[in-house]
């Protein structure tokens, strides 16, 4: 198990290297300055070229990447050039919106999809059955913006039930804050259950029919019983595996879901700084996203581990 | 299957009570702000900053100039000037020496206005990067005291600019000793402090407890950023916010659609409205130009935005409140769209490849471009799409030397004087430079009276449009959309700002 770990720990950590190398050169690759952009169209070659070299933006490339890293080693993200604000202060300030929406999100999706993929998997061949693997599919269909739009639409402009955007902040109030967040929540959980349904139903399918299913079976459990003790541990490889994989599609699904509800999470505040080529702002969020990421795979990785032994015996 | 049925009935309640938890207090009352004296209104920009020294961004000139900082003196509608800043201000009559009398108040940190400070403001603005605003200026010779109330502008030849300038962003003062926070949280002397700015959220402000004028009606005003327009519109449906001031192009026939216009009080004005203009690029043939110009079916640009009352048909750069503009009419167009024309003329240039670069982000921009590129192709042109983002196309065009484009397509301030070109090599992103042109600007600026400047400025109006490089299509009005109750909005004073403190319920 120690050599699987390490292993693992080896890849994580190239992995993350090598995506700060490739965030790095993206952002730069997209062209652009954020004094030129700042500047705006009829600023001369010369205001801009102060303005960046104000920046240290005309510095030699390699250089501005190690000065990046190091800081970013010791725990300094850097600073907004157009506001001098610290980016750890912006990341902190957002994580209070896209933590509670990406977490919230996941939870529903899973809380829905576990018990309806599992019912779904236990009634295949029949109506309830078929009905509940074609809304499944109708949801991965549904566009997350589009879901977003219609439950604003509804809830926030028909009903007046709930705001149809906008964020109060926790400080203020948090019934207020909650009330931000359940459209969000709702549309990107809704259709995050709708792709883990489809892998719950499979995953379920696929353990009813092994021996040690119906071995438990023979010994007097219920179809439901076997299905729980023996069944779920078994079905739930693949489903972590997908999950893990969902948090970054989470992501994503995050910063359409913040411009649908104008929400001022981390997502947007990304696509706000990379139009605006707000290079350090960008690397060192996307990079903590990076490394989130990352982290939860091997952390995945691991649990597959303790899931089940062939795997940290076979290594 | 119990258990599932359980769980199942378990998740059921817990939705049930979570809307419930939701729904609490959601149900909105008209106008609900209004006994508050508050209000909440939508952006749909982000400036980043509000450092609007270094920052020509619209994003930012909407909100902060007029209520936060204000400018030396206000020029009204009719013409008239009111003082802001500046108590009193007494003009030279070679138009040669302006003394601005300062008003004995505070800045909304409880600093009092000093003759330094507004010596600072002037000489900062003088050397800000962004041109529009150092180039008010490009006349002034000496910024001096006079004594502690009193300051002293010289300039070298009267200004149309320089004056002009004292009543925009070029003329607002600010404290010396606040400016290292002006980017998240500049001072002036405005009606309104900035209680706080939440980049991609809000701007939060409060009347400001120190204002030299009267105190406004609405107490406290809330600004969301809401960067999607169809949100920012069903916000106000569902009556969360009491008004859009500024809706942009992309919205309007969907505002129309859904009958916001007749739900809220509909608002055009001209003063925050922008020409939208294609630009062919001088270096292609003045031929070429003018048959690519004849393809450009005003009309057609206009339809697609599905609301006549917003826009004008145009061929001058112009907005309809600047004296010199011109409607489309058979005599203030040159090259008036004659497709027949265009295509005779498009064979002899078949081969000529034309790039067309296209804005991708900025649906003001792209729709046009959905039209004007089919027409020039079917006309027999040889053009291709280049679709790229803002930043990109800083890059490539309005710093790029040579900009690389051959047809665009732009919208921004109706300043003339931005085209303004004393050398070739000096040419600005639009690849425009004429002398005449450039002389006409400056005859009207150094102009005497406001006859000879008008003049002037029909002449330049006239140079610009023959030449074909800037080529207008629609000169679009501002677009604001209140809650019927909400009165006192008036059309912008300072460039496109919207003061607040005239709103009432």
């Amino acid at each position: 198990m120690a050599i699987y770990v390490l292993r693992k720990l080896a890849f994580f950590l190239g992995a993350v290297f090598v995506a700060s190398v490739a965030i790095f050169l993206l952002i730069r690759a997209a062209g652009g300055n954020v004094a030129a952009i700042l500047l705006g169209k009829d600023a001369t070659a010369e205001a801009i070229n102060a303005l960046s070299h104000t920046y240290g933006l005309d510095r030699p490339l390699p250089v501005q990447y190690y000065d990046w890293l190091v800081k970013m080693a010791q725990g300094d993200l850097g600073q907004s050039f157009r506001t001098k604000e610290m980016v750890s202060e912006l990341v902190t300030e957002r994580l209070g919106v896209s933590i509670p929406l990406a977490l919230s999100g996941l939870l529903l999706g899973i809380l829905i999809a576990i018990p309806v993929g599992t019912y779904a998997a236990r009634n295949v061949g029949k109506l309830s059955g078929a009905v509940l693997a074609l809304i499944s599919q109708i949801g991965i269909a549904v566009p997350v913006f589009w879901a977003g739009i219609l439950l604003s639409v509804l809830f926030g402009v028909r009903l007046g039930w709930l705001p149809t955007g906008g964020w109060t902040d926790w400080s203020q109030s948090w019934v207020g804050a909650i009330r931000s967040l359940v459209l969000p929540v709702l549309s990107l959980g809704l259709i995050m259950a709708a792709v883990l349904i489809r892998y719950v139903r499979s995953a379920v399918l696929d353990v009813m029919n092994q021996d040690y299913v119906r071995t438990a079976r023979a010994v007097g459990m219920t179809r439901t019983q076997a299905l729980l003790n023996v069944g779920l541990r078994n079905a739930s490889l693949p489903i972590v595996t997908i999950i893990g994989l969902q948090v970054a599609e989470l992501i994503g699904g995050t910063v359409i879901i913040e411009m649908v509800f104008s929400l001022p999470g981390l997502s947007r505040m990304i696509l706000a700084n990379v139009a605006a080529r707000e290079v350090i702002v960008v690397q060192s969020t996307v990079m903590l996203i990076i490394v989130f990421v990352i982290a939860v795979n091997f952390l995945v990785d691991l649990l597959y581990g303790i899931l089940d032994p062939r795997i940290r015996n076979a290594t | 299957m119990q258990s599932v049925n359980k769980l199942s009935r378990r998740l059921g309640a817990l939705a049930v009570a979570f809307m419930a938890v939701a729904a609490s207090g959601g149900a909105m009352a008209v106008s609900p702000r209004a006994a508050e004296n508050k209000v909440v209104l939508i952006a749909r920009q982000d400036p980043g900053t509000l450092d609007y020294v270094t920052s020509g961004l619209t994003a930012l000139r909407l909100w902060i100039p007029a209520n936060v900082v204000e400018p030396l003196v206000y020029f009204n509608k009719d013409g008239s000037v009111e003082p802001g800043v500046a108590e009193s201000w007494t003009i030279s009559d070679d138009k040669l020496t302006y003394e601005f009398k300062i008003r004995q108040t505070t800045f909304s940190d409880g600093t009092p206005v000093t003759a330094e400070d507004v010596i600072y403001s002037l000489n900062t603005m003088k050397t800000s990067p962004v041109g529009a605003y150092a180039s008010a200026y490009n006349a002034v010779t000496a910024i001096e005291k006079v004594d502690d109330s009193t300051v002293k502008v010289t300039l070298s030849r009267p200004s149309q600019a320089f004056w002009a300038g004292m009543g925009s962003v070029a003329g607002l003062i600010q404290p010396e000793a606040a400016a290292a926070s002006i980017a998240t949280n500049p001072i002036g002397t405005g009606p309104y402090v900035l209680k706080s700015y939440t980049t991609n959220s809000t701007f939060e402000f409060e009347a400001n407890p120190t204002y030299w004028g009267e105190q406004p009606s609405i107490t406290s005003a809330t600004v969301r950023i809401v960067t999607d327009g169809t949100a920012g519109l069903n916000a106000l449906e569902a009556g969360e916010v009491d008004a859009v001031p500024v809706i942009t192009i992309d919205l309007w026939e969907q505002l129309t659609n859904r009958e916001l216009d007749k739900k809220f009080t509909l608002l055009t004005y001209p003063q925050i409205g922008e020409p939208t203009y294609a630009v062919l690029n001088q270096k292609l043939d003045p031929e070429l130009r003018q048959a690519l110009a004849m393809t450009l079916d005003r009309q057609s640009y206009n339809d697609a935005f599905g609301a006549a009352w917003g826009a004008e048909n145009t061929c001058t750069f112009a907005l309809p409140n600047q004296a010199w503009y011109a409607p489309e009419t058979a005599e203030s167009c040159p090259y008036p769209y004659n497709y027949e024309e265009a295509t005779a003329k498009a064979a002899a240039y078949a081969s000529t490849p034309l790039e067309y670069a296209s804005l991708s982000d900025v649906p003001d921009l792209s729709l046009p471009a959905d039209i004007m590129i089919p027409a020039m192709q079917g006309a027999g042109f040889n053009v291709t799409r280049n679709a790229i983002d803002l930043a990109r196309y800083s890059q490539l065009i309005f710093q790029g030397r040579p900009p690389q484009f051959d047809i665009t397509i732009m919208s921004g301030d109706a300043d003339p004087a931005q085209f303004a070109c004393p050398t070739p090599e000096a040419a600005g992103w639009s690849t425009y430079c004429s002398q005449p042109y450039t002389d006409a600007l400056a005859a009207a600026d150094s102009a005497p009276s406001d006859e000879e400047y008008l003049a002037k400025m029909q002449e330049a109006a006239d140079i610009l449009r023959k030449d074909a490089v800037i080529v207008p299509l629609i000169a679009k009005k501002g677009v604001g959309l209140f809650d019927a109750d909400l009165k006192g909005f008036i059309e912008p004073r300072v460039l496109v700002a919207i003061e607040i403190s005239k709103l009432h319920w």
